[in-house]
């Protein structure tokens, strides 16, 4: 193994996770510390803490490439890992690294750029007759345009940002009097979010599955897949359940749309970890979304059912080494559920909450994976995402998987904010979720309550509320008749003085 | 009897009432000895600490309880992680209450505020100029998107608090709409 070192451009879960298994191969971890969070669980794991260097312009620490280029120059680190969002989709960030002799964990810089562009990616999808949605091939200058092609294709349309990436940018048009309102707002988020205001358009599939496939490539050509993801469970766009592997999919489907996905990855040379999404509809047939050059968020379902470290294969990959299995080789066994628990007020719309983490309790057993950033004393800013861990469960089957993920919610215990638990006990309690009726849009059809409320849960909060109210009252009076014995008070007097406390 | 963790005669009896923000009223008697009634059953309550966290024991259930946030009598209760609001009504505001006499005048105006914390990035709405509800009258930066914020009244716009590129905090007044 040339790779001796490794410098982590993240933060958070994921910093830990790729630190887990650079200590497994036992390679040495470097990672950032920055202003906004400098006391973070991430900087204690690592084997060496870097002091970012004292800023002076405005671009995010983790977004600071030549920065970033820099420590791995100065220290002398073998290899970088982008982890997901930041940098790990940037192509030039990529070619930098592969300029200055650094070896990139993740995919050729060409790879990421061709598929981290939508337009361009559905073209190379269209060419390799991989189906796709009707919708436009090249990026849309004007509303009246998208009009003209949202009229040809048929209403309901969405509008997508090219360059965009975890479902920012996006706009569903239902009719043409909301073009002009939601192309301007489309166009000006992307702008904003990516750098590039350029937006396409596409037919709109009303309630599809979000079906995703792992896929792995070696820097020999080979290129398998390791079965799909369901992540059907979003909030505007953003997955909040996933699971592995999908009901809709027997073992047909599967060989089928794996193929798939491993054609395209091909037709760019893929190495390294990437996915392939594709939109299923209630007839079972898929078009190809898009696809993510880098781990993602997510990976850990794949993990539990195939039994395989994928961050280790991203360094072996990076390595040079082939694919250690052969398509014929991965098995999947049992199921796997993911819930993402986000500091987040579910009821209040799911708005960011921020506070300090006071207390938190992790459930620890067989077949129960927390993969997390935050302990006890954890500042929630609003400088990054809002997700404080996930919980990741294994069952022999998806019922199974059900009850371990509900049992282990219970067990998770956290004080200090809110958090999205509620939620997801309220999407596992589901019947539909439980017959694995499932698509995107389950959230707003299925879920008669965003939040799952246990059995006299109100009365018992009303009862510890009146409890510690009334154990207050009862130790300020006691201090204002101590202060008062022996003195002769009428009951107006004393009013007045326990009011004024 | 009434169970509980801390010895006797700790609570100040009376009626007490916990009043949620839909109007639901939940009446309770505590007694001399500190014993809670509720809907004329002794209730047998037990309050535990157990490493660092607080539990609530009612029958069969035993959730963790905290209490998140309180203004004086209006507290915030995250009980299994799901939040409630409570105002409660003691024996001493009971006799407070029939002290006031003055009567509050009707609100004519309304203020919207913002519903997360974020920036702002365009007002459409002018003050003097009437609004309908429903009508979009700013867009709110947030966590890397962008939300519409609609007026939840009819009326016209009396003042605006914020101008562009102003950071918010959840809750702050936005604008005021005269109904």
């Amino acid at each position: 193994m040339s790779i001796k070192s490794l410098l982590i451009a993240n933060r958070g879960e994921i910093a830990i996770r790729i630190i887990s298994t650079a200590k497994k191969m036992g390679i040495k971890s470097y990672v950032i510390k920055t202003t906004k969070e400098p006391n973070e669980t991430y900087l204690q794991m690592a084997d060496e803490v870097i002091e970012f260097p004292a800023k002076h312009d405005e671009i995010p620490e983790f977004l600071d490439i030549e920065s970033i280029i820099l420590i791995a120059k100065k220290h002398k680190i073998n290899a970088i890992h982008p982890g997901y969002g930041f940098l790990a989709e940037n192509p030039y960030f990529a070619k930098r690294c592969e300029e200055q002799g650094i070896i990139f964990i993740g995919p050729s810089p060409d790879a990421i750029y061709k598929m981290g562009n939508k337009t361009i990616a559905k073209q190379i999808a269209g060419k390799h007759n991989i189906p796709l949605l009707k919708g436009s091939v090249e990026s849309i200058k004007s509303f009246t345009e998208a009009e003209r092609i949202a009229e040809k294709i048929g209403y309901p349309v969405i509008l997508k940002a090219a360059a965009g990436v975890g479902g920012r940018g996006m706009r569903i048009v239902e009719k043409s009097s909301e073009m002009a309102k939601l192309f301007k707002l489309a166009t000006s988020e992307a702008q904003k979010a990516f750098n590039d205001s350029s937006v396409f358009i596409e037919k709109y599939v009303r309630n599809p599955r979000h079906i995703e496939f792992q896929i792995f490539g070696d820097k020999h050509g080979n290129v398998i897949h390791l079965g799909e993801r369901e992540c059907s469970i979003q909030r505007k766009h953003q997955k909040l359940l996933e699971e592995a592997p999908s009901v809709a999919i027997d073992d047909t489907l599967r060989k089928k749309m794996g193929e798939e996905a491993v054609k395209i990855a091909k037709a760019v040379n893929y190495y390294s970890a990437g996915t392939v999404e594709f939109l299923l509809d209630s007839e079972k047939k898929y078009f190809f979304m898009e696809m993510n050059t880098r781990i993602q968020v997510e990976h850990p379902v794949t993990e539990m059912v195939t039994g395989l470290d994928l961050i280790e294969w991203q360094i072996r990959i990076a390595n040079g080494e082939k694919l250690p299995l052969k398509q014929n080789e991965v098995k999947i066994n049992g199921w796997s559920i993911e819930c993402r628990i986000n500091a987040e007020d579910v009821q209040s719309n799911f708005s960011p909450f921020l506070g300090t983490i006071k207390n938190i309790s992790i459930p620890r057993s067989k077949n129960v994976r927390i993969d997390t950033g935050i302990r006890e004393g954890t500042e929630i800013t609003p400088y990054f995402d809002s997700m404080i861990a996930k919980l990741i469960v294994h069952g022999e089957n998806r019922e199974l998987a059900i009850e371990t993920a509900l049992n282990a919610l219970q067990k998770f215990k956290i004080k200090g904010i809110k958090t999205t638990i509620p939620f997801c006990k309220a999407v596992l309690n589901n019947k539909a979720f439980r017959l694995g009726k499932l698509n995107t849009s389950f959230i707003e059809n299925e879920l008669k309550e965003l939040y799952f409320q246990e059995p006299d849960e109100e009365l018992m909060a009303a009862l510890f509320v009146i409890y510690s109210h009334a154990k207050e009252l009862k130790s300020e009076t006691a201090a204002v008749l101590n202060y008062d014995k022996g003195k002769h008070l009428t009951p107006w007097v004393l009013n007045k003085r326990i009011k004024s406390l | 009897m009434a169970k509980k963790k801390e010895t006797q005669n700790d609570l100040v009896s009376g009626k007490y009432i916990a009043l949620t923000n839909k109007g639901k009223k939940y009446e309770f008697y505590i007694s001399e000895d500190s014993a809670i009634t509720y809907k004329n059953k002794i209730l047998s309550i037990s309050i535990d600490e157990s490493e660092g966290f607080t539990f609530i024991e009612f029958g069969k259930n035993k959730y963790p309880v905290e209490i998140i946030d309180r203004n004086q009598n209006k507290y915030e209760v995250l009980i299994n992680n799901v939040s409630y609001n409570f105002t409660v009504e003691t024996p001493f505001s009971f006799k407070r209450k029939q002290l006031l006499t003055s009567q509050q005048p009707s609100s004519k105006t309304e203020n919207i505020v913002a519903p997360l914390p974020g920036k702002i990035l365009e007002i459409m709405a002018e003050e003097g100029v009437s609004v309908l509800e429903g009508d979009a009258v700013l867009i709110l930066e947030a966590m890397k998107m962008q939300n519409e914020i609609t007026s939840h009244v009819s009326g016209k716009v009396k003042k605006i608090f914020v101008k562009c590129g102003d950071t918010v905090m959840k809750d702050d007044p936005l604008m005021e709409i005269e109904k």
